[in-house]
């Protein structure tokens, strides 16, 4: 399942990376994050609770940043389990100067859905994929927003 | 497979199932037909610590007409629905959807308010609604209060109902007298979820030209979607063959599908369009009846 999502914002590249690699920011814009944990550099232990109205999932498991070319890209990678099933997955981040001082952040998200959560959910998983990458997005500027004030 | 431990509760008013409601909050669901919810229990996707069975409050089932709308109330089974003739004479497109809906067991049990709150973006009644501008009532701790379709459903199995409230009643209104419909759907097998489901309403004058058009798809994202741009395009022409593929292009147009192991975004997309023009040429279809008769 893949799925890309882009934004513009309103900042530099520098500026949006920080956010991007920040622990204490990345644990306000990964959608459903209760705790980041720093394990080793650029690796961190997670609780990340996602789901859709009352099938909710509390997934352990470590996010992890690879793939590191300041400030063009990163790759975020996400592994976790829960009760319901295990979710897997990786998110290149590009950032793209763009001509009047913007950034534009293009996602290509891959992931990976297992366990019960997968067959009982199959019909609706690539289009919730796809409003978490939105809210993601969505987070990433308010985050980028508040540090810009 | 049995669900996790829950408390049960069986309320015999609204105040009761309210107050319990109140009480135990997030904890709390709502069991009306369970056609959704004992399933998704029993496999324990769902584990509420609080189950609030409404089965028993007096007075939540029934069919009704008032002021050229049919008030049905949330724990009317599906069956209910699809044997009443008063359903049958005043909106013929929502007394032949609900035979679409699962099995006969499941509609001797599921209610029209649990299937409407549970939300399937795939799902007959939700597409009714959005199809026939329909409106759900909702009584909370502040009152009851109307909420139109378009600002009920939200997003995949997520309406704007708050946990502390509880689907009272479901309202759609009377079909026109000069209205004719059709609906289709798409599935792999009888019974099961549509992958794209079309219900369109279309309203005709004495020389069988349209005047209005609704067009609603269910299958092509978070909740069904109303096709403006086909709408448009309909009122004012006469429908005929060409017209009708026309506005099916600008169906197919409009919508873009995800993707799984059921079907892919462009089967779906093409489906959207094709159920369209079936939906349309089946409202046609029964207008060339009706003036025969």
């Amino acid at each position: 399942m893949t799925i890309v999502e882009e934004h513009v914002f309103p900042v530099g590249r520098e500026e949006l990376w920080a956010v991007l690699h920040d622990a204490q920011q990345m644990a306000k814009w990964i959608p459903g994050c209760e705790r980041l944990e720093e394990i080793a550099p650029d690796r961190y232990a997670a609780t990340l609770k996602v789901g859709v109205a009352s099938i909710k999932g509390s997934y352990t498991g470590v996010v992890e940043i690879l793939d590191k070319h300041f400030p063009d890209h990163y790759t975020l990678a996400v592994e976790g389990r829960a009760t319901p099933g295990f979710v897997k997955g990786t998110a290149k981040l590009e950032l793209s100067a763009m001509s009047d001082g913007r950034t534009k952040l293009v996602v290509n998200g891959d992931a990976q859905v297992g366990g019960l959560i997968a067959s009982v959910g199959q019909r609706f998983l690539a289009g919730i994929a796809r409003q978490m990458t939105q809210q993601l997005l969505k987070n990433i500027e308010k985050e980028v927003l508040e540090v810009a004030r | 497979m049995k669900p996790a431990p829950f408390e049960y509760f069986a309320p015999r008013t609204v105040p009761e199932a309210l107050a319990l409601l109140q009480e135990h909050g997030d904890d709390a669901k709502i069991l009306a037909g369970g056609q959704s919810l004992v399933p998704m229990m029993n496999f324990r996707l769902v584990r509420p610590k609080v189950l609030v069975d409404i089965n028993h409050v007096e007075g939540l089932s029934y069919i009704r007409e008032s002021d050229g709308r049919l008030l049905i109330g949330a724990m009317t089974r599906h069956r209910d629905v699809e044997r009443s003739a008063l359903v049958e004479r005043l909106n013929g497109l929502l007394f032949n959807s609900v035979r679409y809906i699962g099995h006969g067991a499941i509609r001797a049990r599921g209610t029209v308010g649990g299937s409407i709150v549970h939300a399937d973006p795939t799902a007959e009644l939700p597409l009714m609604l959005a199809a026939l501008d329909g409106e759900v009532r909702v009584i909370g701790p502040a009152g009851a209060r109307t909420i139109k379709w378009d600002e009920f459903f939200l997003t995949y199995f997520t309406t704007s109902i708050e946990s502390s409230e509880i689907c009272e009643e479901v309202v759609i209104p009377v079909l026109p007298r000069d209205a004719s419909w059709g609906f289709e759907e798409f599935t792999h097998r009888q019974g099961d979820f549509a992958i794209v489901g079309v219900a369109a309403v279309v309203q005709v004058d004495a020389a069988r030209r349209c005047t209005a058009a609704r067009l609603a798809v269910a299958g092509v994202g978070p909740t069904p979607v109303r096709i403006q741009a086909a709408e448009q395009f309909l009122a004012g022409q006469s429908l005929t063959p060409p017209v009708l593929a026309e506005a099916a292009s600008l169906v197919s147009g409009a919508v873009q599908p995800e993707s799984d192991l059921h079907a892919s975004g462009a089967f779906r997309r093409d489906l959207a369009g094709t159920m369209a023009v079936r939906a349309l040429r089946g409202a046609v279809r029964r207008l060339e009846q009706q003036e025969r008769s």
